[in-house]
Order: C-alpha cells, then structure tokens, then sequence
C-alpha cells in the first residue's frame, strides 16, 4: 500500500466521525457496566487491556501518525509512576482522592516538561536512531532513579492506598485504568481528527516535502511527542497506585515499551482503533490463551512480531478493510 | 597518575572487546543499512556455544571458536537469507528492525529456557595469569581478547579493502542495481555479510564470556553498546569500529574508576546522545542520513 492510498483510508474514517464516536460511546458504556458479571480474573484481564490500551494508542500518537517509533517509552511510564508514588507519600494529611487526583497532575505535569525539553534534541533524530535513542533514554532514566536514593527506586516505594471507603480496589482501578484509556483514546482522536493529524501523516510520509509544504514540522512533532508523554505518564501513575509498591524494575520495562508497539503493529499502526484491537488480541492471547507458557512470554510476543510484519503489515485492521473490500467487489 | 595509567590500560583492553563484538554489526550497518537489534542475541548465543562445547569436551575456550565461527555463521547466513531478506523487500529498514528486535526476544527466551537466567563464565586456564609492567598489572585473561580483537579486525579491514568478496560488498552498499549490473549475486553477498558478522559476534561472545558474566539478559547490553560504539567511530570502517570500541572501554573504566561504577551506562548514553546530537557521522565515518 502506498502512502497516498493509506492518507485515503484514514480521511475516510474520520470522515465517517459520527459513526465512531456512537462505537466510543457504546463500548465505554459497556465497559463501564461489565463488572457487574465480570468474574476477579476477567476483570485483571480487563484491567490489563485497559492498561496496554491507553499506553498503544498514546504511543501510536507519536509513532503510528508521525512515524516516529520510541523504543523508550516505558521512560514516561516509570517517571509519571515514581513522581505520582514520590508526591503521594508527601500528601498523607489530605483526603485519597485528593492525594490520587494531585498525585496525577503531577506526574503528568513532569513529564510534559521532561519531554518538552528532550523533545527538539531527540526529535531531529530519524528512524532507528530516534528509536535506539530513545531506548538509551529509558535506560538512563531507569538507572539514574535506582541509583539515587532519594527516588528509593532500588528497594522500592509504598504508594499509598487510595481507594474510597467500601468500594473494592479492584472495581476501583478497572474504572480508574478505564478513565485512563478513554482519556488516551479521546485526546488522540480529538488531536488527529484535524489538521494536527494531517501534518504528522504527511510528516510520517514524507519529512522533507512537508516541511518544503510549509507544515511546521518541528512543533508538530514536538506538539506530538509531549502528549504522548503526558498520557503515557498518566496511564503509568494510575498502574503505580494499582499496584501498590513500585520499583525501578517494575515500572522500567522494555517488554512495556514494546508491547506499546506490537499492540500498534497487531491491531494496525497509524490508526486510533488499531491499537485498542490490538491490546486485546495480544491481553487475551498472553493472560488467557498462553497463561502456561510464562517462560516463553517474551518469545511469543517476538514470534508475533516477526508474523505480524511478514504477513499483514497493516495489522488486523488491515486484514479487515482488505476483506471487507473483497467483498464489496 | 598510576592509577590513571592502569585505568587507561584496563580501559583499553575492555575496549577491545567493544570494537570486536561491534564489528559484525558495524558491518551488517554499512553494507545493508540494517541495525541488527538481534546482534547482541547472536553475541549472547555465541557465548553459550562456546560454554557448551568447552565443558562437554573439556577443552580450552579458544579452541572451540572455530565450532562456534561455523554455527554462527550458518544461523546468522540463514537468518539473512530467510527472515530479513523478506522483511526488507516487504516493509524496509523499520520492519527489518522489528523483526530483529522479535528475533532477539526469541533467542532470548530460548537461551534462558536452557540455560537459565543466571549468569554464566567461561573459564580459561590462563584466567589468572597475568603480566607486571612498570607497576602496571595486565591480567591475560583480557589481553588475550584485545590482541584477538585486533587480529579479527585488521582482518575484516583488509578483506573489505582487498578481496573480491570485499569489493563486492562496497558495490552492493553502494547501489544494488548498478552492483547487480556488474554480475554480482547480491542475495549471496548480503547473505555471506551477515554471516560473517554473526560469527564475528560469536567470537567476541566467547571471549566476552572469558572475561564477563553473562546471561540470556545481557544481550540489550551489548546490542546497545554496538550501537554506542557504531556511533562514536562512524559505521562503514573497521577502524572507525575499533576506535569507537577503544574509547567506549576507556570511557566505562575511567567512569567506573573515578566516578562511579553504577553509573558506566548512564554515562555511555549521554556520550551517545550528545555524539549523535553533534557529530551524527562519528569521529571517523560519514553522515549516515541520521538527521537532516
């Protein structure tokens, strides 16, 4: 598919806008129903596509629309969780959902900064050296929270609980986690859906005609960049309270920066339903389908990889649109 | 200024190391325009085979490098011709660094699903041998890697530079049409240049086991420090390669020695961070298309 055909396709969904926000609409409410007969585990699965949810469509913002693959985002992750853990044990004074609602805004303010000010240096970077840069990037943040031992990441922080009285944590972080996610997902569309969207397809197109065009190209791809921080650090600051006790280790992972990019590739990159599709091909298939095989979790995450781009570089959404055509034919 | 000297020493003799287990992927870089994300996986497997063969024959680690040089040169010849030759002609360079990201997380997860998560060394009978020198110490269980290393090296620069398998791989760098034009059968010369860089990352795998642990995790390690060093000297060279793994040595000891040494890594980044944001080309090498 060439990039012209594929800029068809997408005018064409968000053409179609009604449509999908009436689709939006109807999922979060069933969403937000389903724990009423969802069992403990499916609502962890649940959870768990939340979580890989937000983080693939705040990640495709960057890399499925501008084309800038992060290999690093797990950076944004882990400085939101251990900001909101930081800031948290700071506020013990105030209500929980004060402490849980600062703690947010924090950690999403930090990395919006962190990431304006490494954004003009890493962004003049292209393809992989933009990806292994920002590889490098996670590892230096992960190692300098270890080895600092105000930010208490090598043996660990407590987050406060923060979960209101009489209701039960997990039904607190399955709609928190899903707050999260519809947050991810609506900023997204709300950003791409007009002329921010175009000028970082035409960027992930073709860097040089669209600067040559008049687009902005730098501050569109830093515009890019720092939300995607910000709503990464915010799907990773309500993961920290969900799980209560926090390392570098635990929030610091390179399978979390990858998963971020095979939910994008699996599902279909450069779109906005894509990688939500994907995080629950890929929630379903590890946590539920190979739930045994623990020891090869990574290696079947590659061998999907390898698959995906081998067989359906579009993704599922892809295969989708290529049948429904067929058909139509 | 002793410890300065034995530091610069030490420094260059891990560095040897660098430069070696960054030649193949250096070379992968120059010839095909591909970052090997799997090279460090390649390195790490290199390393258990030669383990494997030394213990169960009960022979000295360097005399199972040839073994190890013929099976890391067919699995990275294989790899190339069936799984990145495909990737490339179907989704370009991006894909080809999926796809080897994905084969590095199997060769991950199979390694450690055999041997183990732990750390591993290799033992050499001369491990603690060592040579005093004006007050310097120099042990010869890292000389013997540094001296190889530059064999290794030396040797990859003249068959770049001399053979017809060398000139072929400069043409086919250059423009694969025009190289197809002049007879040359570039399937089998990407095929034969990732071969030889995986078994040159099975050398530098054995001879990184003699002197350090490692484990199935170690291979981001050394995928990332082949970048850094790729980086600093400039791909497309061998000398730029040996250069870049020189300094990277000096750098991690004389960080390690006079700063700390929890903080070797985060030092190599912001060296390759600042390097690619001021020199993109390398000391030696040329711009590689990194930024505008």
């Amino acid at each position: 598919m060439t990039g012209l055909d594929r800029l068809d396709l997408r005018s064409k969904i968000t053409g179609n806008i009604g449509a999908w926000i009436a689709v939006g609409v109807i999922a979060l409410v069933v969403m937000a129903a389903a724990p009423a007969i969802l069992t403990p585990f499916q609502m962890r699965v649940g959870m768990s596509i939340f979580f890989s949810a937000g983080l693939a469509v705040a990640w495709g913002l960057l890399g499925g629309y501008a084309g800038y693959y992060s290999f690093g985002h797990t950076a944004f992750l882990g400085i939101g969780a251990f900001t909101g853990a930081l800031l948290s044990n700071y506020l013990h004074a105030v209500s929980p959902l004060v402490v849980f609602g600062l703690s947010i805004l924090a950690a999403v303010a930090v990395c919006g900064v962190l990431a304006a000010l490494i954004a003009y240096p890493v962004l003049r970077l292209r393809h992989s050296y933009f990806a292994i840069v920002m590889l490098g990037i996670a590892y230096v943040a992960a190692e300098v929270i270890n080895n600092f031992d105000w930010f208490q990441g090598s043996i660990g922080i407590v987050v406060p609980q923060v979960v209101p009285r009489g209701m039960r944590p997990e039904m607190f972080f399955y709609y928190a986690l899903l707050a999260a996610a519809a947050i991810c997902v609506v900023v997204t569309a709300l950003l791409v859906s007009g002329r921010v969207g175009y000028a970082l397809m035409t960027i992930r197109e073709d860097e040089d005609t669209a600067k040559m065009l008049g687009i902005a190209t730098e501050r569109y791809k830093i515009l890019a960049f720092v939300v995607s921080a910000m709503l990464t650090s915010l799907v990773g600051v309500v993961y920290a309270f969900s799980i209560g006790f926090i390392t570098t280790g635990a929030v610091f992972r390179t399978d979390f920066s990858l998963n971020m990019i095979v939910c994008s590739l699996i599902g279909g990159i450069g779109t906005i339903v894509g990688p939500v599709f994907g995080a629950i091909i890929l929630t379903v298939l590890t946590q539920v389908v190979l739930a045994d095989a623990l020891s090869f979790r990574l290696a079947t995450t590659g061998a999907l990889i390898v698959i995906i781009v081998l067989l359906a570089p579009s993704g599922v959404l892809g295969l989708v649109r290529g049948a429904a055509a067929r058909i139509r034919q | 200024m002793h410890v300065f000297l034995q530091t610069l020493l030490d420094g260059l003799m891990l560095g040897g190391l660098y430069a070696l287990a960054a030649s193949g992927f250096s070379l992968i870089f120059g010839v095909m325009g591909i970052l090997n994300l799997a090279h460090g996986a390649f390195l790490v497997l290199g390393a258990y085979v030669g383990l494997q063969i030394s213990q169960s024959l009960s022979i000295e680690p360097i005399l199972t490098l040839p073994a190890v040089v013929v099976v890391l040169f067919a699995a990275g010849a294989l790899f190339q011709r069936y799984l990145v030759q495909l990737t490339v002609d179907r989704g370009g360079l991006v894909a080809s660094l999926l796809v080897t990201f994905g084969v590095s997380l199997i060769i991950h997860d199979l390694l450690a699903h055999f041997y183990g998560p732990g750390s591993r060394t290799i033992v050499s009978s001369y491990a603690y041998s060592r040579i005093e020198f004006g007050g310097l110490v120099i042990g010869l269980s890292r000389l013997v890697p540094l001296v190889v290393s530059i064999v290794l090296i030396l040797a990859l620069h003249f068959m770049l530079a001399r053979s017809r398998l060398g000139r072929e791989m400069r043409a086919a760098s250059q423009q694969i049409v025009a190289a197809r034009l002049c007879g040359i059968n570039v399937r089998r010369v990407f095929a034969l240049t990732f071969g030889i860089a995986s078994a040159y990352a099975g050398v530098a795998g054995v001879l990184v086991g003699t002197v350090l642990p490692f484990s199935p995790n170690s291979e981001t390690y050394w995928t990332i420090s082949a970048f850094v060093v790729v980086v600093l000297g400039g791909a497309k060279s061998p000398a730029g390669t040996l250069l870049g793994g020189l300094l990277l040595g000096i750098l991690n000891t004389m960080t390690a020695q006079f700063i700390s040494p929890l903080f070797t890594s985060t030092v190599m980044f912001l060296v390759l961070v600042l390097m690619l944001l001021v020199r993109p080309q390398g000391i030696l090498g040329h711009a590689a298309g990194a930024t505008r």
